[in-house]
C-alpha cells in the first residue's frame, strides 16, 4: 500500500513510550519522526509535509490542542490522530472540535492504533486513489472494472456505484440513506426497498464470484461490507 | 395556620389577629374615654353653675340669706324653659330657695355630704342630671343642688357618646381592614429577598457546582445565613475540583505506563504468555477507564438548556458497535422511531450510556443472534439481547460497582452498568431489567419528555435520586 511510503510525526513527551511506538511504527513501514514539544513539533511541520501527525494532547510547553488549533489556523491539512491520557468524554469533543481527524486513549493496542493511521491516510487518499483493494477484489473507480481474484467485469452502473461506497468503507456502517443518495440522487424519491433490491444483486454477485466479501445489513441504519470468515 | 412553618402565613395570622384585638378593644377604650370626659364635663358644668348661684347668695340682716337672682338668670332656671334647675338647702335639709314649684328640693334624698355629690332622677319623663355642691355663705353652710335635662336638644355632647358605637366606633373596622391589607403588603415587600433567595435555592441541583446565590441587597438578618451557604459552595467546589484535578492527574499517570506495557507487550512474538499479558493489560486499562468515567461522571449535570436526539444517538451507537457485533457472527438493529425523539440530555453521556448497554448485549447474546435498540417516541430507548437473561434476583445488584454475574469473567469489569446508572440518574431517567419475548434480557430507559422537565424544573425540589432498577 501507499502507506509503505508515508512519512508521520510523533509528538510524544514520554521518550520511553515514543522510542516504542518508533519501533512499531517502523515496523509497520512508516518513516517516523519524533518531536517531544509543542515546538519542536511546530519547527518540524514548518519544515516538511507529513502524512500524518500522532499528538499526545499532554505536551510540556504547551497544550497539544493549542498546537492543533494553531495548525488548523495556519491551514495545515496534515491529518492529526490525537492520542490522550485524559480520555474523558470532554476531551474527545474538545479534541475533533479542535481539529483533530481522530482520537485514541492511552493506553491502546498498537494494532489499532496502525489501522486507524491507515483508515486516516486512506480517507486522506480517497480522492486520488483509483484503484481500492479488499479481500479478493479490487475496483478501478475510473474504468468502473472489478476484479474479482484475477477476473474482471464490468458491473451494471448501480451495482457497481454501491460496491464502491461499501468498499470505500470496509468494515464501516454505510448509513443507508447516504446509498441511497448516492445511486439515486438526492432528488428522485426511491422506494423504501429500492436500495434493498440492488444490495440483494450485489450479494448474489459476489456470492457467485467467491469475492471473500459480504454484505451485512445493520436494520435500521445501513450496510457493512465484511470479509467473509 | 399561625403555627404554619412559612414565615409569611404566621406573620399574616399574628397581625390578623392583633388587628381584630385593636379592632374590639379601641373602640370600647374610647367609648369608655369619651363617657368619662362627658361625665367630667357635665360635672363642672354643674359644679360652676353652683358657685354662680352661691355668689348671689348673701346674708340678710336677720341672720338669714338673701338671695338675689337677676331676671336674665331667673329665666334661664324657669320651669318653661324646662333645662335647668336648682335649689339652696341649709343644714337641716331646709329647701331656702328653689326654681321648683312647691318650694320642693330637687333631690329631696340628698345626704347632704361636706363633698360634691351626683345624682340621676326622673323628672316629668325626662331624666335629670345633677349635683349637690356645699357651699359656704359668711358663716352659713348652704347645699346647693343645681340639674340639668339630658334630654334636652341642646345637650349634644351625651348623644355622641349614646350614638358612638353606631356613628364613630364602626370606622376602627375598616382601618383595621386597611391596615392588614396594607401589613401583608409590607410583609411581603419586607420579605421579598428571602422569598426570592429561596425561588433561586431551590433551581439549585446537587451537581451544580458553579452556583452562588447573590449576596446584594440582602437583609441584614440573613445575609449570614446566605454567605455562610455561599462559603460551603465554595468549599464543596473546591472539593470538587481538587478530586477532578487528582482524577485527571491519576488517569495520566496511570495510562502513560500502560500505554507502554501495551505497546511492549504488543511487540512481543505471538505466544500463550504474550496473549494472556494482552488480557492482562486490556483488563486493568479498562478498570481504569471506567473508574476514570465514573469519577468525572460524580461531578456530572446535564445543563438545562441542553437538548439530545435519542434516535441519532441510538444510529450512532448502532453504528459504531455494529462491526464489532459482525466481527462476533452476531448481527445488530435500529428499530421504532426513525425520525427525532428531543429530550433534555447530554448527547456525549447518553452514547456512552446506550454503549455501555450494547455493549453488553452484543457480549451476552449468542452467536447468529441481533440485538435490537428500539426507540419508542415517547422517550424510551430499549436494548434487547438474545441472551441467557437476568435472574430476578440478580436484577437489583447489576447496578453497584465492581459487580459481575461471573467472578472469573474477563471480559467485563462490573462498572459498565453503574456508569450507565449514574448517567441515567443525571438524566433523571429510570433503568429497568426485564425479560424479553423468547427469552433474553431487556433494558429500558425511560426519559422525562422536554415537557415533563419544565414541570420539574418548576417544583424541583426533591434531588434525583439514586436509581433504583424497577423491576418488572
Amino acid at each position: 500500500m501507499s502507506a509503505l511510503q508515508a512519512t508521520l510525526l510523533l509528538i510524544e513527551d514520554n521518550r520511553e513510550l515514543s522510542g516504542l511506538l518508533v519501533q512499531t511504527l517502523t515496523a509497520s513501514g512508516y518513516v517516523v519522526d519524533t518531536a517531544t514539544t509543542a515546538s519542536q513539533a511546530a519547527e518540524a511541520l514548518g519544515k516538511r509535509r507529513y502524512s500524518a501527525a500522532v499528538l499526545d494532547l499532554g505536551l510540556p510547553d504547551r497544550d497539544g490542542l493549542s498546537l492543533l488549533r494553531d495548525m488548523r489556523k495556519q491551514s495545515d491539512p496534515t491529518p492529526v490522530l490525537v492520542l490522550t491520557a485524559r480520555g474523558g468524554v470532554q476531551d474527545r469533543i474538545k479534541g475533533l472540535r479542535g481539529g483533530a481527524d481522530d482520537y485514541l486513549a492511552k493506553p491502546f493496542e498498537t494494532e489499532e492504533l496502525i489501522a486507524r493511521l491507515e483508515a486516516l491516510l486512506r480517507r486522506q487518499g480517497n480522492l486520488v486513489e483509483r484503484v481500492v483493494r479488499c479481500g479478493r477484489v479490487a475496483f478501478d473507480s475510473e474504468s468502473r472494472q472489478v476484479t474479482f481474484g484475477g477476473r474482471s467485469m464490468v458491473l451494471p452502473p448501480r451495482e457497481s456505484t454501491l460496491l464502491e461506497i461499501l468498499m470505500r468503507h470496509i468494515g464501516r456502517v454505510v448509513p443507508k440513506r447516504q446509498v441511497e443518495d448516492q445511486l439515486f440522487g438526492v432528488v428522485q424519491p426511491v422506494g423504501s426497498n429500492a436500495v434493498e433490491v440492488y444490495v440483494h444483486r450485489l450479494r448474489k454477485l459476489l456470492a457467485d464470484a467467491g469475492a471473500g466479501l459480504e454484505i451485512h445489513t445493520v436494520r435500521g441504519v445501513g450496510y457493512l461490507l465484511g470479509e467473509t470468515k | 395556620m399561625w403555627w404554619s412553618p412559612s414565615i409569611l402565613t404566621r406573620l399574616m395570622w399574628l397581625n390578623g389577629l392583633a388587628l381584630c384585638a385593636v379592632a374590639l378593644l379601641m373602640p370600647l377604650a374610647l367609648y369608655s374615654l369619651l363617657g368619662s370626659a362627658a361625665d367630667d364635663l357635665h360635672h363642672r358644668a354643674l359644679k360652676e353653675t353652683a358657685s354662680e348661684i352661691a355668689h348671689y347668695l348673701s346674708p340678710g340682716s336677720d341672720g338669714g340669706l338673701l338671695f338675689d337672682l337677676p331676671d336674665e338668670m331667673r329665666e334661664l332656671y324657669s320651669h318653661s324653659y324646662g333645662r335647668y334647675a336648682y335649689a339652696i338647702l341649709d343644714r337641716s335639709g331646709r329647701v331656702l330657695f328653689t326654681s321648683e314649684a312647691n318650694n320642693a328640693a330637687i333631690s329631696p334624698g340628698d345626704k347632704l355630704q361636706p363633698t360634691p355629690a351626683y345624682f340621676q332622677l326622673p323628672w316629668d319623663s325626662r331624666i335629670l342630671f345633677g349635683g349637690s355642691f356645699p357651699e359656704q355663705v359668711q358663716d352659713q353652710r348652704v347645699w346647693i343642688q343645681v340639674a340639668e335635662d339630658l334630654n334636652h336638644r341642646d345637650v349634644v355632647i351625651d348623644d355622641i357618646v349614646a350614638d358612638f358605637f353606631q356613628r364613630v366606633g364602626w370606622i376602627t373596622l375598616p382601618f383595621m381592614a386597611v391596615l392588614l391589607v396594607v401589613n401583608a403588603a409590607i410583609f411581603l415587600y419586607a420579605l421579598k429577598p428571602v422569598l426570592n433567595l429561596s425561588k433561586i435555592a431551590r433551581t439549585i441541583r446537587p451537581t451544580q457546582l458553579d452556583f452562588r446565590l447573590p449576596t446584594d441587597r440582602l437583609p441584614r438578618e440573613i445575609a449570614p445565613l446566605v454567605t455562610a451557604m455561599n462559603n460551603a459552595l465554595n468549599r464543596l467546589e473546591q472539593g470538587f475540583n481538587n478530586q477532578r484535578e487528582f482524577v485527571a492527574d491519576v488517569a495520566h499517570e496511570l495510562r502513560t505506563p500502560l500505554a507502554i506495557l501495551r505497546t511492549r507487550v504488543d511487540g512481543l512474538s505471538d505466544g500463550e504468555l504474550a496473549n494472556q499479558l494482552r488480557r492482562d493489560v486490556s483488563r486493568v486499562s479498562r478498570i481504569v477507564d471506567q473508574l476514570l468515567v465514573i469519577a468525572e461522571l460524580e461531578a456530572f449535570t446535564v445543563s438545562p438548556n441542553e437538548t439530545a436526539d435519542l434516535q441519532r444517538i441510538c444510529s450512532e451507537v448502532v453504528t459504531s458497535l455494529a462491526p464489532l457485533a459482525i466481527a462476533k457472527g452476531k448481527s445488530i438493529a435500529l428499530t421504532g422511531e426513525t425520525t427525532p425523539v428531543r429530550i433534555r440530555g447530554d448527547s456525549d453521556a447518553l452514547f456512552q450510556a446506550i454503549s455501555n448497554l450494547v455493549s453488553n448485549a452484543i457480549r451476552h447474546t449468542p452467536e447468529g443472534t441481533t440485538v435490537e435498540v428500539g426507540i419508542d417516541p415517547r422517550a424510551i430507548v430499549k436494548v434487547v439481547d438474545r441472551g441467557p437473561g437476568i435472574p430476578k434476583s440478580e436484577r437489583e445488584n447489576i447496578f453497584r460497582r465492581f459487580w459481575r454475574r461471573d467472578r472469573r469473567s474477563e471480559e467485563s469489569t462490573g462498572l459498565g452498568l453503574t456508569i450507565v446508572a449514574r448517567i441515567v440518574e443525571a438524566h433523571a431517567a429510570t433503568i429497568s431489567v426485564g425479560d424479553a419475548d423468547g427469552g433474553g434480557a431487556v433494558f429500558s430507559i425511560k426519559f422525562p419528555s422536554l415537557g415533563d422537565f419544565a414541570a420539574d424544573s418548576v417544583k424541583g425540589r426533591d434531588p434525583p435520586k439514586r436509581p433504583t432498577p424497577a423491576l418488572s
